[in-house]
């Protein structure tokens, strides 16, 4: 029966990764860009509501509005150069800004990934100078131009609104860009862009909660911390030390691992009512050869172990650490990895056995 | 539910990972919270300041101990199922004695370097990165040690079976030795610190009141006792068998091998079973399927194998194989198979393979490739089994797989997957 299943599924779908060189098409390229995607889209909406609800001298806003969209616009262009890694014909990429299709995701989303530059280009200018005075006095139109921004209440809502929408958009946008395709029944759910919406808030949440951490001059740091991140730490140590920011990070993250956790009952909820293809595809996680991975890197420790850590944190029983910052950073990783590489082996069709 | 779970297949492998996930974190939490991440309180025990690490390790062994005696002769664990690492005396000597100084140097063993370096010490990561190039030498290195490393080789053996003691006897012992220990260790640490132990953790010091500690100290201790009186945890060679759940099995098919997957699983190379030939050592010799073993019906003892090794059997016909089968299932075997339709279905499945109507093409041509790698060849359409089956055996040309000495000795037994720690 089994050499009979294989040979049908050979025969017939062709979908035998050991036979079938076709059948991977996405390596790593796409759950790294998926990753970056979301952490960028995590970082403008953040920046954007910190924009507008800023109140001056907090450090911890300046981190969220100035050093959040500059790294954000770093990992925007590596995710995009890895996405271009990704092409087959990589020439012809210019070819994707002469149309716009509104039924295409693809098309959605390099529109979508062109609207990110500006909109967080002026977020991060709005505050450059304070933030890092050095590179102010060295380069005084970033001065006039964040005093521009600054004078006119109505573009700095409008960019905060901006990166909001814009952000939005392009969080959910990575989880359709997966959810609209239909030949692979694992990701063939709406709930995808809500989830890495989510994840994405989280990952940026534990990014901006882990600056703070490793630039707060506090004499009970982790020593490896320091040693890793020091460079970093001098870029804002200038500003004076705000003790509330940390926990209303921490806080926010842990209801956006909440809300992620749930967004992912709800999507096996709705994978293990749906077909026997569909649940077979939701089995590959619960069950199958990608249970493992998905319950002990995604569940356990990219979402419970730092929901207890932080929820320690804010209760000033463990100190405010990097640890739960990089597992929820490398939890969203693997949320991405595992669902792409389990989805490539989800299909329709359905063995005998 | 009987354990060990994972021998009894309750849950597969997938899951097992997920559930030493679990049991990892909870380990790792216990020691760190014990203080054993921190390398100046594991080497303060070889200079007699604070003697944790050896209370901790001796209550973690008489619990286990006491645990499983006491769960296995409520009939919940099968111990025989329960993997021993084997003994092989002067290379563990040797090998404790280099971890031993190891513990010393570095402030660290195995485990809780992995806690340390978690918890972000960098002299616990340097451990590990230490231990895995040592791994990774050791591994290198080991072709040409192999013998000395397989020196005076005792199998798996108890020290209740070395010592001819009952286990009781044993278990009771080790817990008076335990608590000997405890006792000892808090008069090292007075005489060395010169402070006298804090009495909430303490068993000697302090006023003589019902402490936690002493609670549990009491419960060991009259665990141990009733282990002294309880008889022999390993159920003895009289088992009972149960006859419903064998009907069971028996009509569902499960217990069978087909001649096709055996023939799969030989050519993978997979080293996770056990396949015996039951006919004479003539016929043996003149033909058997590859890497199988010739043992005749007497000699199936309990102890011929471990009871949670995967056995498949064999014979001519089938009728020695199915009464091997009874009898290792009624000795508490747990994983026996036999092979559907014996030599016979071998010869007509796997090495004569013949072309139906009704058969696909490309699962022929497969056939016929997994013939050719027996030694054997496609029949043509129409010749009958028996006479095709006539012309002649493959001769014993060994194939690619090596074959196993018959009579061999466990030394060359094809490597068994790693267990235990």
């Amino acid at each position: 029966m089994i050499a009979l299943t294989a040979l049908t599924e050979l025969t017939l779908s062709r979908h035998n990764p050991l036979v079938d060189p076709h059948l991977h098409i996405w390596e790593w390229q796409i759950p790294v860009y998926l990753f970056f995607g979301g952490l960028v889209a995590g970082l403008m909406i953040i920046a954007g509501v910190r924009l507008i609800a800023l109140r001056p001298q907090q450090r911890e806003a300046l981190v969220c509005c100035t050093i959040g969209p500059l790294m954000g616009l770093a990992f925007l262009s590596l995710g995009m150069f890895t996405l271009f890694l990704d092409l087959s014909h990589r020439l012809y990429v210019w070819r994707l800004y002469t149309t716009f299709q509104i039924t295409s995701p693809m098309s959605w989303g390099s529109w979508i990934l062109l609207l990110v530059y500006p909109a967080l280009s002026a977020n991060a200018l709005a505050h450059l100078p304070e933030a890092v005075p050095s590179l102010a006095r060295r380069f005084p139109i970033l001065v006039t131009v964040s005093d521009a921004i600054l004078a006119r209440v109505q573009w700095v809502v409008g960019i905060g609104v901006a990166n909001v929408m814009v952000g939005i958009a392009l969080g959910i946008y990575t989880g359709i860009l997966l959810g609209t395709l239909g030949a692979r029944p694992l990701w063939n759910s709406a709930i995808l862009g809500p989830l890495f919406l989510f994840s994405g808030l989280s990952t940026a949440t534990a990014l901006l909660h882990g600056i703070l951490v490793v630039t707060t001059p506090d004499e009970e740091r982790p020593a490896f911390a320091d040693f890793l991140l020091s460079a970093l730490a001098q870029l804002t140590q200038a500003r004076p030390l705000d003790k509330n920011i940390a926990p209303v990070l921490a806080r926010a993250d842990n209801s956006f691992l909440t809300i992620e956790l749930t967004l992912i009952g709800l999507f096996l909820l709705g994978q293990m009512t749906s077909t026997g293809i569909h649940q077979q595809a939701a089995s590959l996680l619960l069950t199958g050869p990608f249970a493992a991975v998905f319950w002990v890197f995604v569940i356990g420790l990219g979402i419970l172990l730092p929901l207890v850590l932080q929820s320690l944190e804010l209760n000033n029983r463990i100190r405010h650490t990097i640890a739960p910052v990089i597992l929820v950073l490398f939890g969203g990783i693997a949320l991405r990895f595992i669902l792409v590489y389990a989805g490539q082996q989800s299909h329709w069709f359905q063995p005998l056995n | 539910m009987n354990a060990p779970f994972y021998k009894f297949g309750l849950f597969g492998d997938e899951a097992s990972l997920i559930i030493a996930f679990v049991i990892g974190i909870g380990f790792g939490f216990f020691l760190e919270r014990a203080g054993f991440g921190s390398g100046r309180k594991l080497a303060a025990q070889f200079y007699f300041r604070d003697l944790s690490v050896l209370k901790v390790m001796f209550t973690a062994i008489i619990t286990a101990m006491t645990g499983l005696y006491l769960l296995s002769r409520l009939g919940f664990v099968d111990l025989s199922l329960v993997y021993l690492v084997p003994t092989f005396v002067v290379p563990q000597i040797v090998g404790g004695l280099l971890l031993g100084i190891g513990f010393v140097i570095g402030g660290y063993c195995p485990g809780t370097s992995c806690v340390s370096s978690v918890t972000g010490s960098i002299d616990g990561m340097v451990y590990v990165a230490g231990m895995i190039v040592g791994l990774a030498g050791f591994a290198e290195v080991y072709p040409s040690m192999q013998s000395y490393v397989q020196m005076t080789p005792m199998g798996q053996i108890t020290l209740a079976r070395l010592f001819n003691l009952p286990y009781g006897l044993l278990v009771f012992a080790v817990v008076l030795m335990a608590l000997a220990a405890f006792a000892a260790a808090e008069w090292a640490e007075k005489k060395v610190t010169g402070t006298s132990p804090d009495p909430k953790g303490s068993i000697t010091g302090g006023p003589w009141r019902m402490t936690p500690v002493r609670i549990l100290a009491t419960g060991l201790a009259a665990a141990g006792f009733v282990a002294l009186i309880a008889g022999d945890p390993y159920r003895g060679s009289h088992a009972s068998i149960d006859t419903r759940d064998l009907a069971i099995r028996v009509g569902k098919g499960v217990d069978k091998v087909q001649a096709a997957q055996l023939a799969d699983w030989i050519i993978q190379g997979r080293n996770d079973f056990k396949l015996v030939d039951l006919r004479s050592e003539r016929d043996f010799d003149a033909y058997h399927i590859p890497t199988a073993q010739d043992l005749p019906l007497a000699s199936l003892t309990p102890d011929f194998a471990a009871h949670n090794d995967r056995i498949i059997l064999y014979s001519g016909d089938g009728t020695e194989a199915a009464q091997a089968w009874f009898l290792l299932e009624a000795q508490g075997f747990k994983n026996v198979y036999l092979l559907d339709g014996g030599l016979r279905a071998w010869q007509t499945i796997v090495l004569f393979p013949q072309k139906s109507a009704g058969t696909d093409p490309a699962v022929f041509e497969k056939q016929v490739e997994v013939a050719k790698y027996f030694g054997g060849a496609p029949r043509e359409e129409g010749t009958s089994p028996a006479a095709s089956v006539a012309v002649a055996l493959p001769k014993l040309a060994a194939p690619a797989q090596p074959l196993i000495p018959a009579g061999n000795s466990s030394n060359t037994q094809p490597k068994k997957k790693k267990e235990g720690c």
